[in-house]
């Protein structure tokens, strides 16, 4: 913490963190005039627009990313944080019970399984495939994950939102095709696979869908981070 | 000013769910990452003291609402691994692509048969 926070009084840090900062501040104002479209997702438009910018300046990666190391040291925290919305849904969760674990561990299970088998199957690199076991949990927990595993935090990163923008685009159509009307098992399925970015899709579906969404992506990031860590120190 | 002594009772309990998770984890060589633990104390924290809720709430919520641009420079980052993505493009994209809507679809399904029972 001290060191992201003298990293951040340099003048390179006050810079790149304002740069940052601005540039995410485009990205929402450009997501919220998409309607929030998925495919608007701010994160990209601000990697692309600060991507730009350093390529500009001539300014290396593992520079920049010195300067802002604050951002970077504030994914612990924000981890920690997501204990709040776990807290406020605890009466549906009681309510639903066994029902609800069931149904996120069948998304928990299968979507990193598909993915891991498809890498496997096709004959990629170990590590890429190790990588992808986190692809549906929410970012910061699959970067903590993926460190633990072998895996490629950054790369991390990168299928996990991927995988939320896809989930998020597809999920109307999905439902319409498994024809699954029920606000509940929409939003448990968005959050389970879709992490973050499938809940703030949720939030245009309704209270009851958000809700679950929110349930979805906490237990299923809860669970697997906790499942994958121990299973490989067992194993290996 | 409340806000502000508020908005500091909700960092320090997060500060110190964080700090307690990171102690924990490497003091006793968990496999488990330090942040993770510190959620499970945070969730023991608002169990035990249910009042820090709103404190919290200042501090957490702005950090998950916001919480896209922590990823940017880690996402910068992947261009060093380029190549790797480049050579097994075609499986990157049918992992992610299909087996997502494919695992959306399924998740759906299962939740569907199972909530029906029980809805609210």
């Amino acid at each position: 913490m001290i060191d992201a926070i003298l990293n951040t009084f340099t003048v390179g840090g006050l810079i790149w963190l304002s740069v940052t900062l601005c540039c995410y501040a485009i990205s929402v104002k450009v997501n919220l005039f998409f309607n929030g479209h998925p495919a608007s997702h701010p994160l990209v438009i601000t990697v692309s627009l600060v991507g730009l910018a350093l390529l500009l300046s001539n300014m290396g990666v593992p520079q920049y990313q010195q300067s802002v190391s604050l951002l970077h040291w504030l994914l612990g925290p924000v981890t920690v944080a997501l204990a709040l919305p776990i807290f406020k849904q605890w009466q549906k969760l009681k309510h639903y019970g066994w029902r609800l674990f069931a149904s996120i561990a069948v998304g928990g299970v299968l979507a990193p399984l598909l993915a891991w088998f498809t890498l496997y199957a096709l004959g990629s690199p170990v590590t890429l495939q190790l990588t992808m076991l986190a692809k549906s949990i929410t970012t910061p927990l699959a970067m903590e994950a993926t460190a633990q595993i072998g895996g490629i935090p950054a790369l991390a990163a990168v299928f996990v939102i991927t995988t939320g923008i896809v989930g998020a685009v597809v999920s109307n159509s999905v439902f319409l095709l498994c024809r699954v009307i029920s606000p509940e098992a929409q939003g448990i399925a968005l959050g389970t696979v879709a992490h973050a970015v499938g809940t703030a899709k949720a939030i245009h579906m309704g209270e009851d869908v958000t809700a679950m969404a929110t349930l979805g992506l906490c237990i299923n990031g809860l669970l697997t981070a906790f499942i994958l860590p121990l299973l490989f120190s067992m194993v290996l | 000013m409340l806000q502000l002594k508020n908005t500091f009772i909700g960092a320090f309990a997060i500060l110190l769910a964080y700090y307690g998770g990171v102690f924990l984890s490497a003091s006793l060589g968990l496999p488990i990452p330090g942040p993770l633990l510190g959620l499970v104390l945070l969730l023991f924290l608002l169990f035990a003291f249910p009042n820090i809720e709103t404190h919290t709430t200042l501090v957490a919520q702005p950090l998950l609402k916001h919480m896209s641009v922590l990823f940017v420079p880690a996402v910068l980052g992947v261009g060093m691994y380029w190549s790797d993505i480049e050579a097994n493009a075609m499986a990157l994209v049918l992992a992610i692509g299909f087996t997502t809507a494919l695992s959306l679809g399924l998740t759906a399904w299962v939740a569907n048969k199972l909530m029906k029972k029980k809805s609210m």
